[in-house]
């Protein structure tokens, strides 16, 4: 018997007797540290672009919500004044005023306020149903039939001629408008989600959960959407911007929001009526609605990405 | 080290590699050394997690983009390959010289090319010749392989290729450019026993007749027993033991070998409890002490926890790293050794009964089982008109490859599938159709089942504690919530958990600390059968052992009944009082355990029996493969039948074969 490489370090032969099993060090592994969650957020957060996107959006939510507690300023007010229409971006009014002399700035944030709260309802609603309707899809193979059926006719005809349509009949208000978007987006929703709910319900857990017994019901909320919930932000994210740019289209093709109502959409639509001469007043609100939108899809097909396990290196 | 004239056409020194894994530093290699002679086979063997692929994968240049090797050097051929920088100085090597051949046929293959082409591509990449000698050249090669028609199948695309095939195919673009090194990753580990038989034999004749040298990695210790001439056995990160085949089976001298040899299903005595192996394999994130072994290790040593061994030469071929082969620890050694050779000597003398089958009851009655399902428009019979009986407190075991139906007729009994052909009787009692809700919460009580994929079993979104008391959720089988929590605590208590882990989310444990939640979510339940769908196959060699045994406890505390699903037939046979064959949806035969073994008579069971790799290199490779071709029977005119031929021997076959197989028989 030979010996490599004799340690210098000089042997106990003491220590050449048993030790103590010990059962629980044996044990002792912590195998993975990995946890979804926490993966996902430092994979999202890991760009620099997106924490400042996030900060931005955050910014801009708050401050189109607290808007009017800093600032007194009406964004109905109209002047008489010959002076005060169509002012040149100033100290006092940040960007201009419009051919009434109402104050731009005020206005594009109570605008973007309603378009918010848009974007937002649609999305609960869209996602929301859609999720419900799409875990009964999942479930449920006799609905493959109908529900491809009544998928294809609403997604092959155009959106806006759909939206122009539905916006015609009714009277143009906030509720029409939700309505005539939010009747479309949730089956598309549905589907996506239909698919994937299809690729996990027949994993091992899912049977599992059914040899013991346990309900449908209890398997889609606590298997189910728990495994899913990172695409369900996704989609919300994703709704947000969609619906915001949806109003604007609508009324810029004038059968959005009443005329009086502040909206993006709106604002826009009057400022294109004096763009030759001013452009600056649809412009700046345009920004303003393109920093929202643009910051939306970035930082919801980021979160895609970093929801993705494959991505969690 | 070693006074041998011949000098390694591969030499590893001390090689380090680590992986930046989301932040964290994993040393998956931790000073690795390794001498591959020409022409030889050699087999790293380990656990998953032990480092053996990412080990050989630095061979070649291929560590995935966050691994580098930060130490040691590779020779080949004397050149020291962690010196190359550029991909171009690897492509040298890397297909030409040293050839390398994955797990999976199916990644390594372009699906959109012919394989024909691919090969050939190979072959003109590499030396340059004209497309018709590389095409002439790539039928030589199939032909090699054992393709039939290469001709054809030069313009056939991969998936027109079964899964042994494809993995032939595989083999051979490896081999076209006659490298003088193959590397083989598992590749048999995707494959059913009689296919993967016939690549190990592909691989040794193709060796031989190349004069390449051959390392294989496996996690498998009876393919290794087929395969090699030398092996390497590697914990984590490490090689831990080196020698040739007969020195690593028959003197083992590393603790971790000899329990993972001790630890095998294949070897133990059926009705003693196997040894096993405690705990789970290193954390490599954190810094390892000592002999990474030790925390496992019962009969580990003081010093083993403090300094890490040196190698230790045991003859010119065998080497280890354990202290006890220091002369400090010669006492020690002897010791354990005497200890040991006891223990053996005392299990074996104690026979145990066999099932008493007389006055068995039958718990469970499959009589004409049918289970299809829409494929393609079509109908796919998955189980095709399956009787069979299972007894009160029996094992009977399922045997059969992928696709045979073995797991579909396990969930058709949980009543996974809304509709079935056939009857099921449980005690009794129908149990197919529509049933009460109060039927159903019964049924759900007594028969539970435990799933074979650790990972994909548990809900990874909820906490132990869920996890395990879902069951008792759904029927409020708890009057308070203390009462809940004690049931809980006592279950995991009962599979070697510690209660303290119910607050921890699945992600945060090893494969067999998952399977063993697994285990406890359905005794939760109290069952009195179980299905248990392959619960080792997915796990390492030194889980297995534990789960085996802790199954076995359950039986025999319990009272359970088990129907074993399983595609090793040699596992099987430690666990098992029946054991019934199953191939592409039917029931082929089914017998006593002993029997099977001693007097298979469906030509599919002897061609199962002659495939499995045996652990021990003196009886491996001794019996002759046979193969299974189901266009022999001819069942045209003469209908197939379910027949006992001998009491408690059942077998599938028509009037003719049934003579035939009484004859066998000597009846």
């Amino acid at each position: 018997m030979s010996q490599q490489n004799e340690k210098k370090i000089t042997l106990d032969p003491v220590k050449f007797r048993a030790a103590v099993f010990d059962h629980m060090r044996s044990e002792d592994t912590g195998y993975s540290n990995y946890s979804y969650w926490k993966s996902t957020f430092r994979t999202f957060f890991k760009s620099k672009a997106v924490c400042a996107l996030v900060i931005l959006i955050c910014g801009i939510i708050l401050m189109s919500f607290l808007y009017p507690v800093f600032s007194d300023v009406d964004p109905t007010k109209r002047s008489l004044i010959f002076m005060d229409w169509n002012q040149k971006p100033s100290e006092t009014h940040w960007f201009g005023t419009d051919q009434l002399g109402r104050d731009i700035w005020a206005r594009a944030w109570y605008g973007a306020r309603n378009s918010f709260l848009l974007g937002f309802c649609i999305a609960l609603s869209d996602v929301g149903i859609g999720m419900i309707v799409g875990a009964l899809w999942g479930y449920n193979r006799k609905m493959d039939p109908v529900m491809i059926e009544l998928y294809n006719v609403m997604t092959n005809i155009p959106s806006t001629v759909y939206l122009v349509l539905l916006a015609y009949i009714m009277n143009t208000s906030f509720l029409t408008l939700f309505i005539s978007m939010a009747s479309r987006g949730w089956i598309v929703e549905a589907r996506f989600f239909r698919n994937r709910i299809l690729s996990i319900r027949d994993s091992e857990y899912n049977i599992a959960s059914k040899c013991l017994g346990t309900s449908m019901w209890k398997i889609v909320t606590k298997n189910i959407i728990p495994h899913i919930i990172s695409l369900i932000i996704m989609e919300a994210a994703l709704c947000i911007p969609y619906s915001i740019g949806s109003e604007v289209f609508l009324g810029f093709v004038g059968v959005g929001m009443p005329v009086d109502a502040i909206t993006l959409g709106n604002i826009v639509n009057q400022g294109r009526a004096s763009f030759t001469q001013h452009p600056y007043q649809m412009l700046l609100p345009a920004a303003i609605l393109c920093i929202i939108t643009i910051a939306f899809y970035i930082i919801g097909n980021k979160f895609a990405d970093a929801s993705d396990p494959r991505n969690h290196v | 080290m070693e006074n041998n004239q011949k000098t390694p056409i591969l030499r590893a020194q001390n090689v380090e590699i680590k992986f930046d894994l989301r932040g964290k530093i994993l040393t998956a290699v931790r000073g690795a050394s390794i001498e591959l002679y020409e022409g030889e086979t050699l087999a790293i063997v380990g656990e998953s997690g032990s480092g053996k692929s990412v080990f050989t994968k630095s061979f070649i240049g291929m560590l995935d983009k966050n691994g580098k090797v930060t130490g040691g050097q590779v020779f080949f051929r004397d050149e020291d390959m962690m010196k190359y920088t550029t991909e171009a100085e690897w492509l040298k090597v890397r297909g030409k010289r040293i050839a390398m051949v994955f797990q999976d046929p199916m990644t390594s293959l372009n699906p959109v090319r012919t394989i024909g082409e691919q090969i050939a591509e190979v072959i003109i990449w590499h030396f340059k010749v004209s497309h018709a000698e590389a095409k002439k050249e790539t039928i030589e090669i199939l032909k090699k392989v054992g393709i039939p028609n290469a001709e054809t199948r030069y313009h056939q695309y991969p998936h027109e290729f079964s899964g042994g095939m494809r993995q032939r195919v595989v083999i051979a673009a490896a081999i076209a450019c006659r490298p003088e090194i193959m590397i083989c990753d598992e590749p048999t580990t995707a494959l059913d026993v009689t296919v993967q038989a016939q690549i190990i034999q592909l691989i040794r004749d193709l060796q031989k007749e190349l004069n390449m040298s051959v390392i294989y990695i496996t996690h498998d210790l009876g393919v290794v027993a087929n395969v090699a001439e030398k092996v390497a056995v590697m914990y984590a990160g490490q090689i831990v033991e080196c020698g040739t085949v007969h020195e690593i089976f028959h003197e083992p001298v590393h603790p971790y070998t000899k329990a993972l040899l001790r630890s095998l299903p294949q070897l133990g005595i059926r009705g003693h409890e196997l040894y096993s192996i405690k705990g789970t394999p290193p954390n490599l994130f954190k810094e390892i002490k000592g002999d990474a072994f030790a925390p496992r290790n019962p009969d580990a040593m003081d010093i083993d926890f403090e300094e890490e061994p040196p190698v230790f030469q045991v003859s010119p071929t065998h080497y280890a790293k354990t202290w006890l082969l220091h002369p400090y620890a010669k006492e020690y050694a002897a010791q354990i050794q005497e200890r040991d050779r006891k223990r053996s000597e005392e299990a074996a003398a104690k026979p145990v009964d066999a099932f008493d089958y007389s006055n068995a009851e039958k718990l469970l009655e499959i009589k004409n089982l049918s289970v299809s399902f829409k494929a393609r428009g079509g109908k796919f019979k998955a189980v095709d008109n399956v009787s069979f009986d299972i007894y009160k407190g029996e094992t009977l075991s399922l045997v059969g490859e992928s696709g045979s139906g073995k797991t579909t007729i396990g969930r058709a009994i949980m009543r996974i599938y809304d509709k079935v052909e056939g009857d099921i009787f449980f005690d009794g009692e129908k149990i197919t159709g529509k049933q009460t809700k109060q039927k159903m919460k019964e049924l759900h009580m007594k028969m539970q089942m435990f799933f074979q994929d650790p990972m994909a079993s548990l809900n990874e979104r909820a906490k132990v504690d869920y996890i395990i008391s879902e069951g008792l959720h759904n029927y409020h089988l708890f009057d308070h919530e203390k009462g809940r929590k004690e049931k809980v605590a006592n279950i995991m208590r009962e599979v070697g958990l510690s209660p303290d882990f119910a607050s921890r989310f699945p992600h945060e444990f090893s494969g067999g600390q998952r399977q063993r939640i697994g285990i406890a979510r359905s005794l939760v339940m109290e069952p009195e059968f179980v299905v248990a769908d392959e619960p080792i196959s997915a796990l390492d060699v030194s889980i297995r052992a534990q789960i085996i045994n802790l199954l076995n406890r359950l039986r025999q505390e319990r009272d359970l009944t088990y129907l074993f699903i399983a595609h090793d037939l040699s596992v099987v046979r430690f666990i098992s009082d029946r054991i019934a064959v199953i191939t592409k949806g039917k029931i082929v035969e089914l017998a006593d355990c002993d029997e099977l073994f001693a007097h298979p008579l469906h030509p599919y069971t002897k061609a199962l029996l002659s495939a499995i790799p045996y652990p021990d290199p003196d009886v491996a490779g001794r019996n002759e493969l046979l193969t299974y071709d189901p266009s022999m029977h001819d069942y045209d005119v003469d209908g197939p039948v379910w027949e006992e031929i001998v009491p408690g021997h059942y077998i599938l076959g028509n009037q003719k074969e049934l003579d035939g197989y009484r004859r066998e028989l000597g009846l």
